[in-house]
């Protein structure tokens, strides 16, 4: 397993529910896109988050050496930190 | 009456957060002994949030948004669900993969963890921030509840 090929692939699967959530509620047509796997918007984010996360770790796997280092972590976790913020903010401003 | 399906996501949830708390006390003063037993509350932890992410899917797609949103957004707490509820089903979609991150990292560096001062870091980091995050979320399930109750001593039915 190459450690880094993974933190980082959490890191822009993290990202992109951010993305996803947001752009759902922008685009009607992008939320009935997402819709139509599993009949639900929110199904269609949790399998769409789960086949990116693997789908990105294996590209990144074949990108990057296994150096893993605690920078990695850290670019993770700061991401969870904005991801979440621009998720709270966006619906703060949208109710 | 509470749903069951509620009690169980909320229940599963917290095990498997407080398995993280687990990890991390573990991984502050890494040893092969203390690894073994992070290991095992880590793919504790990583099957409870696994199980609380099926039922509480379940429950927030079959019970909530047919019975509990609509009153909840005819009642004068709206925002209950357009920004709390919200924000906690998007932002629970972040920790089955931190969970699943952790426990990888466990498990390939196993016991060079005692020396590998990066991956050890990162492990509690990472718990931390799971547990952190997942305590945030059921601080929302509980102003979920309040609304729907808020909602309910309103008269709406």
């Amino acid at each position: 397993m190459n450690s880094k090929a993974l933190t980082r692939a959490a890191a822009v699967t993290v990202a992109l529910i951010a993305v996803a959530t947001i752009g759902c509620e922008l685009s009607a047509t992008f939320k009935q896109l997402i819709s139509l796997i599993g009949g639900h918007h929110w199904i269609g984010k949790s399998v769409l988050s789960v086949v990116f996360f693997g789908l990105l770790y294996l590209v990144f796997s074949k990108l990057f050496d296994d150096r893993f280092v605690l920078r990695d972590t850290l670019l993770l976790i700061a991401t969870v930190m904005v991801s979440g913020l621009a998720i709270l903010a966006f619906y703060i401003w949208h109710a | 009456m509470v749903n069951p399906l509620i009690l169980i996501h909320a229940i599963c949830a917290e095990l498997g957060l407080f398995a993280f708390l687990w990890v991390l006390v573990e991984m502050l003063n890494p040893t092969e002994t203390r690894i073994a037993r992070a290991q095992v509350a880590a793919l504790t932890g990583f099957a409870f949030l696994f199980f609380a992410w099926l039922v509480g899917g379940f429950y927030y797609v079959e019970v909530y948004g047919l019975h509990i949103k609509p009153l909840i957004n005819a009642s004068d707490a709206k925002w209950v669900h357009s920004i709390i509820m919200e924000v906690k089903e998007h932002v629970f979609l972040f920790l089955p993969i931190l969970a699943t991150l952790v426990l990888a990292l466990l498990y390939k560096y196993d016991t060079d963890l005692t020396d590998n001062r990066d991956a050890s870091v990162s492990i509690v980091l990472l718990s931390g921030l799971i547990f952190l995050l997942g305590f945030s979320i059921a601080g929302m399930g509980a102003i979920i509840s309040s609304g729907y109750r808020f909602a309910l001593m309103a008269g709406l039915t």
